[in-house]
């Protein structure tokens, strides 16, 4: 480890500084007790030798501590603690649902219990703004922990003292803990490149940018490199403390910052930003956040639960509440404050009303808006028509069908304007200014606003059929021109969410579906219903389903048409609404067995191992290998860590001259051909980085996967035997055949 | 009224390549003992602290005190149309809007007239203590250069460390190490090229390299630069021009890792 750079405030008074013990600083005499006064403050920098052996002592003692309050933590124990299990999409959401559940109730009767400990945490004046050191001491106990229950404990408790001392900082609090700056929708993220970090790293601790970058490439972690940088070196005089709003108010601008030297201005500001940190913790996580990355395991669900609960408890009836009651309310609020979320995803307009009228006024005031995007309700996917029929048995469904486009959410506002957002909550009015032209043409008159859930279709306007997904991933994302447009659209519409003022979401189905018959008129080629029949058995859903593949679809959406069931669960993949692909059935979907030549270095809980792996097929007539996709997923930490001792054996120093790749995909490390592994991917598509098959079925293009997935190592197969370029190619053209036949 | 004759204008010129690559923005406080500028970095890393004195200086004439708020490039601009043997004299009006800068050729044959804007800067002012240094070395301002130089080829850091038998500079990287040892000259007749060592107690310490070369950039001022070092306390390096000028750069040390 290199020596760190430290700073001269540390050393130095300002004339007029107000010290912590309220005394102004009459320099210069007064140095020497400066620094005895710094080393019993834990918040300064740790620059003193004598002072750093103290602080061990005080880590000692914490740690004694510790079996008696284990709440009370003064320094985190692990600051490696990168293992901590994130949410993994592999995971059943349906568990991880009643897992919450538990914790949450788990957490509820710890805190009616009036079990809160009385943590000795870094603390701010009331009314004044919240330190960022005290957000950052909060980061650090849940980063040392990996209980979810304790997580949740020490979020609430954090949050309640905000809400005694300081609630008009809760709102940059909890955008801080969540990492955003803004709402999902606005699309205003962090999200700096590490090049830049580094930059500002070096700007503000005196250090070179390549050994910064040598320091990254062991760690892994640029916050740990920050942390380290700063606490090397000292300063000359003590910054004034971060508050919560002077960060957030700085990631703000340091993401609206635009136009010339953008970068350049940037590097500066988090330059700044660095140099006002008083310690390597709030460095530490100042990168972490500037990188888009915080990686506590501190999850948004729990930053809502936590808040739910510290909203019910600093209510002034709540302590008048039996125990029971507490419980009851405790248990009960997280999952007002998550369905309103899921209506209405912006804590601009949550967290104010909370203040105000607590979790009870909640779901009055917020509802679903036009304008502000819900998250979609989901699917729960089937493998058969009997695993189908055996959950909506006993209850009215239907079936639809399932169209192969994107899913989108039409708005239209009271004064007129016309807004469509994807599954993710992203703004695409601009992506497809064809549809907000046409839809004045497909609404019934007095329609003043409304919100249609619909899949966006590439439609052949000769053919008047159905064009596959591929097609539609041509058109271009931005500013996309009226008149440049080659591949048109046709909206289907299955759900109407918002009509004319009022919200539909409890309504059920069969409703829903009445009003969106009543406010819609199909035009062909730009609007139409989704083609669905209400059917009840094994044979008509089969002959359905084929119908549904014949015509260019993924398969069947089943859902149940009334009863509670049957209401709009925004951002839920509820089992009320079941998938049926044609892919999940049996015999269909061919794997492809494929070459590893490339490794990508692993970041955060793959620190140490590849985090992802570039594959490729073989092409016998050139002897290539030629790359075809990454894929990170379907490995399990064993899996990793065999590979990674396998193919630090086969590293090579570049790639052979037989491997087809492009720049853009090129891997940390290259592979001699070694191994063959056996991938399922859901679909084929013309790539233009990826170089299998490249000008068999396009002229410059090669072809890639969709969501490829390692299911297990080929031992039979040697690299040449892998999947060949041409069967790729094939593979591909069959999409498109079984579309036609 | 500010007024102030400078016969020798290089001074000038020198002082401002000294500090102008470590900010660039500052205030000039002209008052009756001379002109001075303090400023710190913005890592809050290193501070720069100069002084011109008004003996320096002939006339010089400062009625009040006044800031000058200066943006170091601009100056730097105008100096640059400054011969090496110009007198220059600076001046500032009652209000204070403007620096006007007049250079005078040797030969009384060539006047240069300039005028800078000034501007407002909001400029903390620090206290620097008084302290009672462990280690006084005093080395030629060329080979102090020279090594910070040669180190920063091989490591971002450097340490100084100093005992009876001389001072040591070490820098550790990637490629290898590198050591320079001075030895303290007891023949004085070695002049500029001497080292003297004054020490009350050994110290080693340990610094970035890119500031130490930052302040180098002061060297053509003076044949002597002093190193003034104490444990867990910032590095002192001064450059004084007995007659005119002081420049002092303080920077606070690099920690080491304990474990």
């Amino acid at each position: 480890m290199p020596p760190k750079q430290g700073k001269l405030d540390t050393f130095f008074g300002k004339k007029g500084d107000i010290q912590s013990n309220g005394q102004p600083v009459t320099a210069p005499v007064r140095r020497k007790r400066r620094i005895i006064e710094s080393s019993e403050d834990e918040n300064d920098t740790e620059n003193v030798r004598v002072k750093n052996k103290r602080v061990k002592l005080e880590k000692k003692k914490a740690v004694e501590e510790e079996s008696k309050a284990p709440q009370v933590e003064k320094v985190s124990k692990n600051d490696s603690a990168e293992d901590l299990p994130t949410n993994s999409e592999d995971v059943d959401t349906e568990e991880i649902t009643k897992k919450e559940e538990s914790t949450i109730k788990a957490v509820a009767v710890l805190l009616a219990s009036n079990n809160v400990s009385a943590s000795v945490d870094i603390d701010w004046k009331a009314g004044e703004s919240v330190l960022y050191a005290a957000l950052v001491n909060a980061y650090e106990k849940i980063e040392a922990t990996s209980k979810r229950l304790e997580i949740q404990e020490i979020m609430t408790t954090f949050f309640l003292r905000i809400l005694e001392k300081s609630p008009s900082n809760l709102l940059e609090v909890i955008y801080l803990c969540i990492n955003r700056i803004c709402p999902e929708f606005e699309g205003l993220e962090l999200g700096i490149g590490e090049a830049s970090l580094m930059k500002a790293i070096a700007m503000s601790t005196g250090r070179k940018v390549q050994a910064i970058r040598k320091e990254y490439s062991e760690t892994g972690d640029l916050g740990l490199v920050a942390k380290a940088s700063k606490k090397a070196q000292s300063t000359l005089f003590t910054p004034k403390p971060m508050t919560v709003s002077s960060v957030f108010k700085a990631f703000r601008k340091i993401a609206l910052t635009s136009g010339a030297d953008s970068i350049e201005r940037k590097i500066q500001s988090i330059a700044a930003l660095m140099s006002s940190c008083r310690s390597g913790e709030e460095a530490k996580y100042l990168i972490r956040s500037l990188e888009g990355k915080l990686r506590i395991g501190l999850a948004e669900a729990t930053v809502l639960v936590s808040l739910a609960q510290a909203i019910v408890m600093n209510d002034s009836e709540y302590k008048t509440m039996s125990k029971n009651d507490k419980t009851a309310k405790l248990a009960e609020a997280p999952s007002v404050i998550k369905a309103v979320y899921s209506e209405l995803p912006s804590y601009d307009i949550i967290v104010p009303v909370l203040l105000k009228h607590g979790v009870d006024g909640l779901r009055e005031h917020c509802k679903l808006t036009p304008g502000i995007p819900c998250k979609p309700m989901l699917a729960h996917p089937t493998k058969s028509i009997t695993e189908v029929l055996d959950r909506v048995e006993g209850h009215k469904f239907t079936c639809e069908y399932k169209y192969d486009g994107e899913r989108g959410q039409i708005h239209l506002l009271e004064d007129g304007t016309i807004k469509i957002f994807s599954r993710n909550l992203e703004d695409n009015s601009q992506k497809f200014p064809d549809i907000v032209k046409n839809v004045t043409r497909f609404i019934k008159e007095g329609t003043k606003s409304f919100v249609l859930d619909c899949e966006v279709v590439a439609w052949d306007k000769e053919k008047k059929s159905i064009l596959p997904f591929q097609v539609l991933t041509t058109r271009k994302r931005k500013d996309v021109k009226h008149e440049d447009i080659k591949v048109t659209v046709c909206v289907f519409g299955f759900d109407i969410l918002y009509y004319n003022g009022e919200p539909l979401l409890q309504k059920s189905l069969e409703a829903r579906r009445d009003i969106l018959f009543s406010v819609f008129n199909e035009i062909e080629g730009e609007f139409a219903f989704v083609c669905y029949k209400n059917l009840n058995n094994v044979e008509d859903i089969q002959t359905f389903l084929d119908e549904s593949v014949k015509g260019s679809c993924e398969g069947l959406m089943i859902k149940i048409l009334d009863g509670t069931e049957s209401s709009y669960e925004p951002s839920k993949r509820s089992r009320n609404w079941l998938k049926l692909k044609k892919d999940y059935l049996s015999g269909v979907g061919d794997s492809l067995d494929l070459v590893v030549i490339g490794a990508y270095y692993g970041r955060g809980k793959r620190t140490g191992v590849y985090g992802g792996f570039l594959l490729a097929c073989y092409d016998p007539d050139t002897e290539q290998y030629q790359t075809i996709t990454k894929t990170s997923t379907g490995l399990s930490d064993q899996n990793l860590e065999d590979f990674y001792k396998h193919f630090n054996g086969q590293v090579i120093d570049g790639p052979k001259r037989y491997y087809n790749f492009d720049e853009k995909t090129k891997p940390d490390v290259w592979f001699e051909p070694s191994v063959v592994w056996e991938v399922l991917a859901a679909d084929l598509s013309i790539s233009p980085v990826y170089k299998a098959a490249v000008g068999t079925c396009d002229l410059s293009k090669g072809i890639s996967l969709r969501f490829p997935r390692f299911i297990r190592i080929r031992e039979d197969k040697k690299p040449e035997d892998a999947t060949t370029s041409d069967m790729v190619a094939e593979m591909y053209q069959r999409q498109f055949n079984h579309n036609e036949s | 009224m500010f007024e102030a004759r400078l016969s020798q204008g290089s001074v000038l010129k020198k002082v401002l390549e000294a500090v102008k690559e470590l900010v660039t923005d500052a205030n000039f406080d002209c008052s009756e003992t001379g002109i001075s500028l303090q400023a710190m970095d913005n890592s809050h890393v290193a501070l720069v602290s100069v002084l011109l004195k008004a003996d320096g200086f002939d006339p010089y004439t400062c009625d009040r005190n006044i800031p000058l708020g200066v943006n170091l490039g601009s100056l730097n601009k105008i100096l640059k149309c400054a011969g090496n043997e110009d007198t220059i004299t600076l001046k500032v009006d009652d209000t204070g809007d403007t620096l006007n800068l007049l250079f005078e050729s040797q030969n009384n044959d060539r006047f240069g007239e300039y005028e800078l804007k000034l501007m407002d800067i909001d400029q903390e002012h620090l206290g620097i203590p008084e302290t009672e240094y462990d280690a006084i070395v005093v080395l030629s301002s060329g080979e102090f250069q020279r090594i910070c130089r040669d180190l920063s080829g091989i490591s971002e850091s450097v340490s100084i460390s100093v005992t009876k038998e001389g001072v040591r500079f070490q820098a550790k990287g990637e490629v290898g190490t590198g050591n320079i040892t001075l030895r303290p000259s007891s023949s004085v007749d070695k002049g500029s090229e001497s080292v003297s060592i004054k020490l009350t107690s050994p110290v080693d310490l340990t610094f970035s390299l890119k500031y130490l070369s930052n302040f180098t950039k002061a060297a053509p001022l003076s044949d002597k630069v002093t190193l003034c070092m104490a444990t867990n306390t910032p590095l002192l390096v001064e450059y004084n021009m007995e007659e005119c000028a002081l420049v002092r750069y303080y920077l606070a040390p690099k920690i080491e890792d304990e474990e």
